[in-house]
């Protein structure tokens, strides 16, 4: 299942996010929560915290530092990038962080 | 899978032809917020994006739910109250499900998301 | 004085980017006022009742076959007559130089954006106090549409969410090529330890203090000025008090 969650900044749209992804989570569904905004905050609405949020390293990032030859699958991305939110919600940020080009 | 996309609508256009089974468009009372809503609702359409949501955030009583329904006329409509725990929870920079599981707009939330839950055949 | 005003969305930008505008031109300054954000906002803020104020094609031409970027402002026409002829009136004699919205015709969107940026890299430093409202996020800071900027005044209010999109702005702001004063002030204040909070948090002085007002919330579901229409409001003088703290130090 796919969902996509739109809306102006400041609009509760990460908020949004966070809750229903924990709701899912709870209700048994195995969740990623992909944060694709140039400016991730999921976290902190996740409930990861707001230090560990800004450690988090985008995927993008991940992966130019990791100088891949291969492109990894999903699952793989997921596995190496994401990392573990309350109600085994597995969150992952697509952008690099400290170049925010758009997700 | 749950994205948060980029705030705005851009990434909304850039989504080619990726089913999703929902959209949720998530829209406050304010004229900005509300014509960037009106925007992604037009294009999740077009680009027949599936069961499309509006999620109205911070909703103070009935002229602000009013205003949405004014706004969004043929779009289903999810209210979730304006509600000082999100507000609490944002200032603490905790999860609202962790400060306040039991406040309204939490409830309201929760019960946005098990409708979304597929339902057995 | 040449501020970019910057901060998470929905933080407040535009309400008090558009009322220090006015509270500057109240004190005789010649004030430009510009927005790069594609929603209107700061036009509003203005006073303005129009939020779409692009350069007409007239003021741009096409330059030379292979010639990069491909447009410019016609050939005689200078950055400050642009403004004299182009530029939106706001009250108190602001002026305001807007993107446009994006109807669907890129190009014209484009070339306007071109002819923006030309104006503000051109624009001399002797007239005009230029302040520009840039978009909620960081996406836009790093693509330079700040550079214009000496100062940088990142919005804030105290949730955890503002405090690290601030940090990330701080850091994209705090650039070696351009090298300008990066600061905050404080918006949505409440209680006591917030404006504390807020320099602690972002490592960043905190200029200004805007306190939670329901006038600013307001003005906005009116699109109205905040200084037309809650002059008297605590959330205005605040941001009065900071337009006089700026001028008088000329930190900008």
């Amino acid at each position: 299942m796919r969902v996509a969650v739109v809306g102006k900044g400041g609009s509760g749209k990460t908020t949004t996010s966070a809750v229903v992804a924990r709701t899912l989570a709870r209700h048994g569904l195995s969740v990623v929560a992909l944060d694709c905004d140039s400016n991730p905050n999921l976290g902190i609405s996740l409930g990861v915290g707001d230090f560990e949020t800004e450690r988090l390293v985008g995927m993008r990032e991940g992966l130019d530092e990791g100088g891949e030859e291969h492109a990894p699958g999903w699952d793989d991305l997921i596995s190496r990038f994401g990392s573990d939110a309350p109600d085994g919600v597995r969150l992952a940020v697509v952008t690099r962080i400290d170049n925010p080009e758009p997700g | 899978m749950i994205a948060d996309l980029e705030a705005g609508i851009g990434t909304l256009t850039r989504l080619g032809d990726q089913r999703v089974d929902a959209v949720l468009v998530v829209v406050e009372p304010t004229p900005k917020s509300i014509e960037v809503g009106q925007r992604a609702v037009v294009l999740a359409k077009e680009k027949q994006l599936g069961r499309i949501v509006v999620v109205a955030s911070r909703i103070r009583g009935d002229a602000d739910l009013a205003t949405m329904e004014e706004h969004f006329p043929d779009v289903e409509i999810v209210a979730i109250p304006d509600d000082p725990a999100i507000v609490e929870a944002d200032r603490k920079g905790v999860a609202p499900l962790d400060l306040a599981p039991e406040a309204p707009a939490v409830q309201a939330l929760c019960n946005l998301a098990r409708s979304l839950l597929p339902v057995p055949a | 004085m040449r501020i970019a005003f910057v901060g998470k969305g929905g933080v407040g930008k535009s309400a008090i980017a558009g009322t220090f505008c006015r509270a500057l031109a109240r004190r005789g300054d010649p004030v430009l006022a510009i927005d790069s954000d594609p929603l209107p906002g700061l036009a509003f803020s203005l006073g303005l009742e129009i939020s779409d104020a692009p350069l007409p094609d007239e003021a741009i031409e096409e330059r030379p076959e292979g010639e990069r970027p491909r447009w410019q402002l016609a050939t005689g026409l200078t950055a400050a007559d642009a403004i004299d002829r182009y530029a939106a009136v706001a009250p108190d004699g602001v002026r305001f130089l807007q993107f446009g919205k994006h109807r669907g015709d890129t190009r014209s969107l484009f070339k306007s954006q071109v002819a923006f940026r030309q104006i503000l890299r051109e624009l001399p430093d002797d007239r005009w106090n230029v302040v520009g409202d840039l978009p909620g996020g960081t996406r836009q800071a790093f693509t330079g549409w700040g550079d214009y900027a000496r100062t940088v005044l990142i919005v804030v209010e105290p949730t955890a969410k503002s405090l690290l999109t601030a940090r990330r702005l701080s850091r994209l702001s705090l650039d070696e090529e351009h090298p300008r004063r990066v600061v905050a002030v404080a918006n949505k204040v409440r209680e006591e330890g917030d404006v504390e909070l807020i320099a602690r948090r972002t490592g960043l002085e905190v200029v200004g203090a805007v306190p939670w007002d329901e006038a600013l919330a307001e003005a906005e579901e009116k699109m109205a000025a905040p200084i037309d229409l809650a002059p008297d409001s605590a959330a205005v003088q605040a941001v009065e008090s900071l337009v006089d703290q700026m001028s008088e130090e000329r930190i900008a």
